[in-house]
């Protein structure tokens, strides 16, 4: 193929590309541009925005329901890193470990299948159960556990672990079916030869499962971490961040500041800065994290 | 060849034209201002039927949002078919050959939102529902039309006035208008509250009547309680309770507190410069002595929603109520309405808000504050869109017939067939008679309006005392801490009040 005829293969393919291209820029990058500006203005959505420079950053560092909702964004990304790996990681060896593959294809289905039910749902049905008299204190009661009986949401020490915790038993269809298929890509050489060097049961799990299932963790973390902090549909359906701020995360405030409040410049604000936090976290555990091990 | 990249080239100019003459065709107006005075001809005609809408011929759809009063709708949970403000419309179409009027049949979850949205896209309903306070505070400024001068004209469809002002509620107008004296909607209903309860409960329980004093209220829960019964079960609304109280409290300073703006009415002026003052505030003693007694109340209740928001429970505990699991439910004057629609089982009574006495706690002055939590904060609140906010209202006429609109519904007779039709609002302006269901509750309204609160100096002030309030009264923290909570977010309110609205508090 001749340089000309090269460089019109090359140019075909950008035009085929570019009109997506045209549309993420116009549709993701500029709004993420106007987010960063905006953050140094004050802007009601509705006005011209005014240039105030870093005056919502000022407003930030002594904002007390901010600081309050960061603390809670901590506890939530930590519990939720932790929810999000270990019981779908368990679950998918257990799997893996089944000698049938049909058995192995049945339990994957099962573990998937809830997939189907709107996550607005699930929300909806937690709140019913943790409800005064909702199932689980009734379960409490009928197993003569009632001394056990909470206000799950309604008690500002225990409705941020309430929020987290819903879900149980926590598997994640998305992230077992990721840890699966990192544990089908282990060849069948590595195990073969674990297996001789008496590396079974647990053994085999800590020093051939777990490490080969780095990647895969690497990307299960940085998602979770991503989709925890910017999680807003739960405790906004559940509680709106009561009592008090107890389940109050920074994307509620931000969600509250600019939608409620009319304050988009300082919504904005804590957006550039949660982007930031994400941003340094990611690479981080991207550092810390390393594939090639 | 040639022809062809000729046709090409010129079918391309005709569009390019066509394209630039369709961005400018709506500029021809933009210059003016959104909020500027009425034409001194057309609306002030003062003939019936003497439109400004028909005068300048502009021919068109108006949209309406109309909240419970939209008629025939299908989309809003709960309402009723309602008729009233159809007819009306329709006898305005009649009236005004070329004019439709098209009424928004959608519920809006988040209304504010809703708002903020439509109007920074320049989509805005030609009229919408808007009350006072989110008018004033909450909604973008310059989304609303200023009414304030076509108040003082005449109103062509009520010849027996000299201004359209006269013809409404004159504290209702003075307590809603914003901090630079303006008026965003015409205000025409009035909720009332009053505590609902299950009349077979109280049977059961042996209570034959209600409370007719605070501690007889809080003897009535304990005797539920002891029965077994769930006396009441919801989320206090704050606002709604500081307003009883609070206007208990300082009704002897009300007329100082409702004249700092020199107008009648407690404005979010008012009440900012009380709040800076330290008259509504904790450092007067009063501002928070009303709490340990609400709280000996809510300790007779079912704990689970105390700390809870109204918005995210409250139709949970609604339900309860219906239900028949709770025996006492404080609401709005729609509640009848509910418990009918909802078929319920037992029969309803209601009881007003008590009287307080000296025994009940030594800040009261007796004042009957019955009707404080209620006012003019209904449906019949209507604005007009400005043009920044409403591309469509830069075509020429167009504001003006949408404003002859709102002037034809606005008159006595329209907000009393459009209000009591739906018979969960009382109309409020002189020369209105309440629907038969609602004259218990009328009373309400019928009283002077000598409410207060503090949630006016800011729009986030109100959800962040009811946090506190929550807090405090479901035990998690207790009145020292709460009265600094409430300090702070008092402090911040007026810090924003000020900024916002660039005012000197200080000089008043």
């Amino acid at each position: 193929m001749t340089g000309k005829a090269k460089l019109k293969t090359a140019l075909t393919g950008y035009a085929f590309i570019l009109p997506t291209f045209v549309f993420l820029i116009w549709f993701t990058y500029y709004p993420v541009y106007q987010a960063l500006i905006g953050a140094f203005t004050d802007w009601d959505g509705f006005n011209a925005p005014r240039y105030i420079g870093l005056d919502n950053f000022v407003r930030l560092m002594s904002d007390e329901v901010l600081r309050q909702s960061t603390i809670n964004a901590l506890i939530w990304v930590v519990l939720s890193i932790v929810l999000a790996v270990v019981p779908p990681f368990l679950v998918a060896e257990l799997i893996f470990q089944l000698k049938r593959e049909r058995a192995q294809y049945i339990y994957r289905t099962l573990f998937v299948l809830p997939i189907v039910i709107p996550g607005i749902v699930t929300i909806l049905l937690w709140r019913f159960l943790y409800q005064g008299e909702g199932a689980i204190n009734q379960l409490l009661e009928l197993i003569g556990l009632g001394s056990l009986q909470q206000l799950w949401l309604g008690d500002p020490n225990i409705a941020l672990y309430s929020i987290i915790l819903m879900g149980f038993p926590w598997i994640s269809a998305f992230n077992l079916l990721i840890f699966y298929s990192g544990l089908q890509n282990i060849s069948t050489e590595v195990l073969e030869a674990a297996k001789l060097e008496g590396a079974t049961g647990w053994k085999r799990v800590w020093r051939i499962d777990i490490p080969s299932s780095f990647p895969q963790l690497r990307l299960i973390i940085i998602l979770t971490l991503i989709g925890s902090l910017q999680n807003i549909v739960p405790p906004l359906i559940m509680t709106n961040g009561g009592p008090g701020y107890s389940t109050y995360v920074p994307i509620l405030h931000m969600y509250n500041v600019s939608t409620v409040n009319g304050e988009f410049g300082y919504g904005m604000s804590i957006a550039l800065v949660m982007f930031v936090v994400i941003l340094l976290l990611t690479l981080v555990n991207m550092k810390l994290v390393k594939s090639e091990s | 060849m040639i022809t062809n990249k000729l046709a090409k080239s010129s079918a391309a100019l005709i569009a390019l034209g066509l394209v630039l003459s369709a961005c400018g065709g709506n500029n021809a107006e933009e210059g003016q201002s959104a909020s500027s005075a009425p034409a001194s001809s057309g609306t002030a005609s003062g003939t019936a039927g003497g439109a400004s809408g028909a005068a300048n011929g502009w021919k068109g759809t108006i949209t309406m949002y109309a909240q419970v009063y939209t008629p025939n709708s299908k989309n809003i949970a709960g309402l009723k078919q309602q008729k009233a403000l159809q007819e009306v419309a329709s006898e305005y179409e009649a009236a005004h050959p070329g004019i439709k009027i098209e009424f928004v049949d959608e519920e809006f979850k988040d209304y504010t939102q809703t708002v903020r949205v439509k109007a920074a896209a320049g989509e805005m309903f030609d009229v919408f529902w808007g009350q006072w306070a989110e008018l004033n505070n909450t909604f973008p400024k310059g989304i609303a039309e200023d009414l304030t001068p076509y108040f003082s004209q005449p109103n062509p469809y009520i010849p027996g006035k000299a201004t359209w002002g006269e013809a409404m509620n004159a504290t209702v107008v003075s307590e809603t208008k914003s901090p630079d004296g303006k008026s965003y909607n015409i205000n025409g209903d009035y909720v009332a509250t009053a505590f609902f309860y299950n009349k077979d409960l109280f049977a059961k329980a042996g209570i034959s009547q209600p409370p007719a004093s605070w501690s007889e209220l809080i003897e009535t829960t304990k005797k539920l309680k002891d029965a077994g019964i769930t006396a009441m079960s919801q989320a206090p609304d704050y606002d709604w309770f500081q307003r009883h109280f609070l206007s208990d409290f300082y009704a002897k300073e009300f007329e100082q507190i409702a004249g700092f703006d020199q107008s009648p009415g407690v404005s979010s002026l008012d009440q900012s410069v009380a709040v800076a003052k330290g008259m509504l505030n904790t450092s007067d003693p009063r501002f928070m002595g009303w709490w340990p007694m609400f709280k000996s109340l809510t300790d007779n209740w079912k704990p689970d929603y105390l700390s809870s928001e109204p918005g995210v429970v409250g139709s949970n505990a609604r339900n309860d109520f219906l239900a028949g699991k709770t025996a006492i439910f404080y609401d709005g004057s729609w509640l009848p309405e509910n418990a009918k629609d909802a078929k319920v089982s037992f029969e309803l009574g209601s009881f007003n808000f008590p009287v307080l006495t000296q025994a009940d706690t030594p800040y009261t002055t007796g004042t009957d504050v019955s009707g404080a939590v209620g006012g003019p904060n209904a449906a019949f609140q209507f604005a007009v869109a400005t043009k920044q906010a409403n591309a469509s209202m830069k075509e020429a006429g167009k504001q003006a017939a949408v404003i002859d609109l709102l002037q034809f519904v606005g008159t006595p007779k329209n907000v009393e067939r459009i209000v009591n039709e739906h018979g969960t609002f009382v109309p409020t302006w002189p020369d209105t008679k309440p629907a038969e269901s609602m004259a218990e509750l009328a009373n309400q309204a019928s009283n002077e309006l000598k409410a207060l609160g503090v949630g006016g100096s800011s729009p986030n002030l109100n959800k962040n005392m009811q946090r506190i309030f929550g807090l405090y009264l479901s035990g998690n923290i207790d009145i020292a801490k709460a009265t600094s909570d409430v300090k702070k977010e008092l402090d911040g309110a007026i810090k924003e009040y000020q900024s916002k609205n660039s005012v000197d508090l200080g000089k008043y």
